[in-house]
């Protein structure tokens, strides 16, 4: 009986590992890739970042060249033209 | 060379006298950690509840009126946070009053004093678990002299934390072997009062009576004995439930429900912070599987690691060998051969459940491996069971000599570092890790060095009134009480507002990620003007200002 419940704590142990080093490996990848890409400081950061390079657009004399300008207005008026088909 | 039992005792006295000089001597040179505050509101809050209960009304007054003095806006809410043990800060909060400490940097002092001898006296149960298990005196001493002389853990030994953990769960291993050895009442009774006294301190330490519990009903289904050790077992259970609500106040109101609270309230209390890890700053929630492996390695005395590896990793393959030949058709039946081998498989099994415990709940350390500073028991038994069997297997003069020598090394390396770090054994790192390392962990957690911080400033500046920011996680407000009481008001915290400040103190401690969040980066109007660095680690850095504008 002593042998039997010394295997099936073996078992458990064995099964605990593989779980760990399996499903837990992964989910902490998982977690640790969302924490260095996503985290609140992160975002933050990008914030800023932005706020920055728009600081810095309004800075510039011209930002969007013109040949930049046709084309991103073209864009726009084929969106809207293509929204206010009915 | 043999040594009769009056030389033993000789040395065994010896060590304890100069080891007691020398707390005595230096135990005021330690700062004031930051929980320190935190500690002594437990005192106060506890004592006002059981004086109230018991109508000591005299004393429940003045609890209150001390309770109420103590304010930090960063301290945390005691009555939130009211699950701490009350082992040493409800008795010193009695001693406080009764022999009327109206200093409070005396009060730390004292359970500094008092938490370091709580450690001497853990020792010597330590030392009888090894001259029990070896039989050598040489080794049991050595073991004995690595545990109280190991850099970090001396140093924490006075800081009431981990320590005082320590501590208590050696002295509950101790009566943990003796009722496997000899399973009688009186044992029972012992461990079933320190178990409860170790789960005061730290709940995980539910594993040791959970454990010892199954290992018994296992060795004893289907045997004769089985009812009578059912009932022992049951007795112990009493003893154990009954002095866990004696010792703890936090239990009488409602023990069931707050027993039980205890284990579902632990999550959502769990720290959450950034660490700065392997010059990175990482979320404490997902740290790496080798994270304790790691700290051990490079905080522990070099020798001592490698002896640990090689005396686990021999008891390892003897387990596996064991296990693989056990068959119940032969007499010995079982995992050890023994009871000499016995003692190691205990060491060994509840060495791994401990740690697989920490890995498997993926548990969110912070400030190195002090959380699991209860592990040195272990690295140290493991260490000198590798010297043990060295000398085993080399039964020759030549092999004792050697074992001299290396005690010998082990000893005088441990006391060079205590010397070469002092008062800083709490941050200790081994003397083979280079400098960029050791500058890439994280630091003065405690923020002993807030006592250096102020007296230096106060040594070189005669201002009336000096402020201080912190670019630092570490409440330096609370190092304040280490300095006299007429110097403290001459400082004004700022914390982040370094426009304010005159001065700026700075460590590597920080709860976000530094280089992304500029919440502790120094304005450029501050420059360096001294860093406190010790065995090459920078310890805090202290920055004045040199012109006012940001």
């Amino acid at each position: 009986m002593k042998i039997f419940f010394y295997k099936s704590l073996l078992v458990l142990f064995l099964f605990l590992i593989g779980f760990h080093y399996s499903f837990n490996y992964v989910a902490k990848e998982i977690k640790n890739n969302i924490e260095n890409n996503f985290s609140k400081e992160k975002i933050e950061i990008i914030k800023k970042k932005l706020k920055e390079e728009m600081n810095v657009a309004i800075d510039k004399d011209d930002f969007i060249s013109k040949e930049d300008a046709v084309l991103i207005n073209n864009f726009f008026n084929k969106i809207k033209s293509d929204l206010n088909r009915k | 060379m043999t040594l009769n039992s009056n030389q033993r005792t000789l040395i065994l006295i010896l060590f304890y006298f100069f080891s007691s000089i020398l707390a005595l001597t230096t135990y005021q040179d330690y700062g004031i950690h930051i929980e320190e505050k935190f500690h002594r509101l437990n005192g106060f809050y506890w004592l006002n509840y059981t004086s109230n209960l018991f109508g000591f009304s005299e004393i429940q007054k003045i609890a209150e009126i001390k309770m109420n003095e103590i304010s930090d806006f960063s301290l945390s809410s005691v009555s939130h946070y009211n699950k701490y043990s009350v082992l040493l800060d409800l008795p010193s909060a009695l001693v406080e009053i009764l022999f009327k400490i109206n200093d409070v940097k005396n009060i730390y002092y004292l359970k500094h004093l008092f938490s370091f001898f709580l450690f001497l006296v853990s020792s010597i149960f330590f030392f009888k678990i090894l001259y029990f298990r070896y039989k050598n005196f040489l080794l049991s001493f050595l073991g004995l002299f690595l545990y109280v002389t190991t850099p970090r853990i001396l140093g924490d030994s006075f800081l009431y934390k981990d320590v005082l953990f320590l501590s208590i769960f050696s002295i509950t291993f101790y009566f943990l072997i003796r009722s496997i050895h000899q399973f009688n009442y009186k044992n029972l009774l012992l461990f079933g009062i320190f178990c409860s006294l170790s789960l005061n301190l730290r709940f995980f330490s539910i594993l040791i009576p959970f454990f010892f519990v199954l290992a018994i009903l296992i060795k004893s289904f289907g045997s004769k004995q089985f009812k009578e050790n059912f009932k022992k077992i049951f007795f112990y259970l009493l003893c154990f439930f009954i002095s866990l609500y004696i010792f703890w106040p936090y239990l009488w109101a409602n023990p069931i429900i707050n027993f039980i609270d205890l284990f579902i309230s632990a999550k959502n209390n769990l720290v959450d912070v950034k660490i700065f890890y392997n010059n990175d700053f990482i979320s404490n929630r997902i740290l790496p599987d080798t994270y304790i492996l790691n700290w051990i390695f490079l905080t522990t005395p070099f020798l001592q690691t490698i002896f640990f590896i090689l005396g686990f990793f021999y008891c390892v393959f003897r387990f596996i060998r064991r296990y693989i030949n056990i068959n119940d058709r032969t007499f010995q039946n079982d995992l050890w051969r023994g009871n000499a081998e016995k003692i190691d498989f205990i060491f060994l099994i509840y060495l791994a459940l401990f740690y697989f415990f920490f890995i498997f709940l993926n548990a969110p350390f912070y400030n190195g491996w002090r959380l699991v500073y209860f592990f040195n028991i272990f690295l140290i038994y493991f260490a000198i069971n590798f010297l043990f069997n060295f000398t085993n297997i080399f039964r020759k003069k030549k092999s004792y000599i050697i074992l001299i020598f290396v005690s010998f090394i082990l000893m005088i390396y441990n006391i060079k570092a205590i010397i070469k770090i002092h008062p800083f054994q709490s941050l200790y790192f081994n003397s083979f890790i280079s400098e960029k390392i050791k500058n890439s962990y994280e630091g003065d957690y405690y923020g002993l060095a807030t006592k250096h911080f102020f007296e230096r400033i106060l040594n070189n500046d005669n201002k009336k009134i000096i402020k201080v920011g912190v670019a630092s996680h570490t409440p330096i407000q609370r190092g304040l009480e280490a300095i006299s009481n007429q110097f403290r008001n001459k400082f004004v915290i700022v914390g982040q507002e370094y426009n304010k400040a005159d001065y700026i103190f700075k460590n590597n401690i920080s709860e976000v990620n530094s280089n992304l969040v500029k919440k502790y980066q120094i304005p450029k109007n501050f420059s360096k003007i001294y860093e406190l660095k010790i065995d090459k680690i920078v310890i805090y850095e202290m920055f004045k200002i040199t012109a006012n504008k940001q």
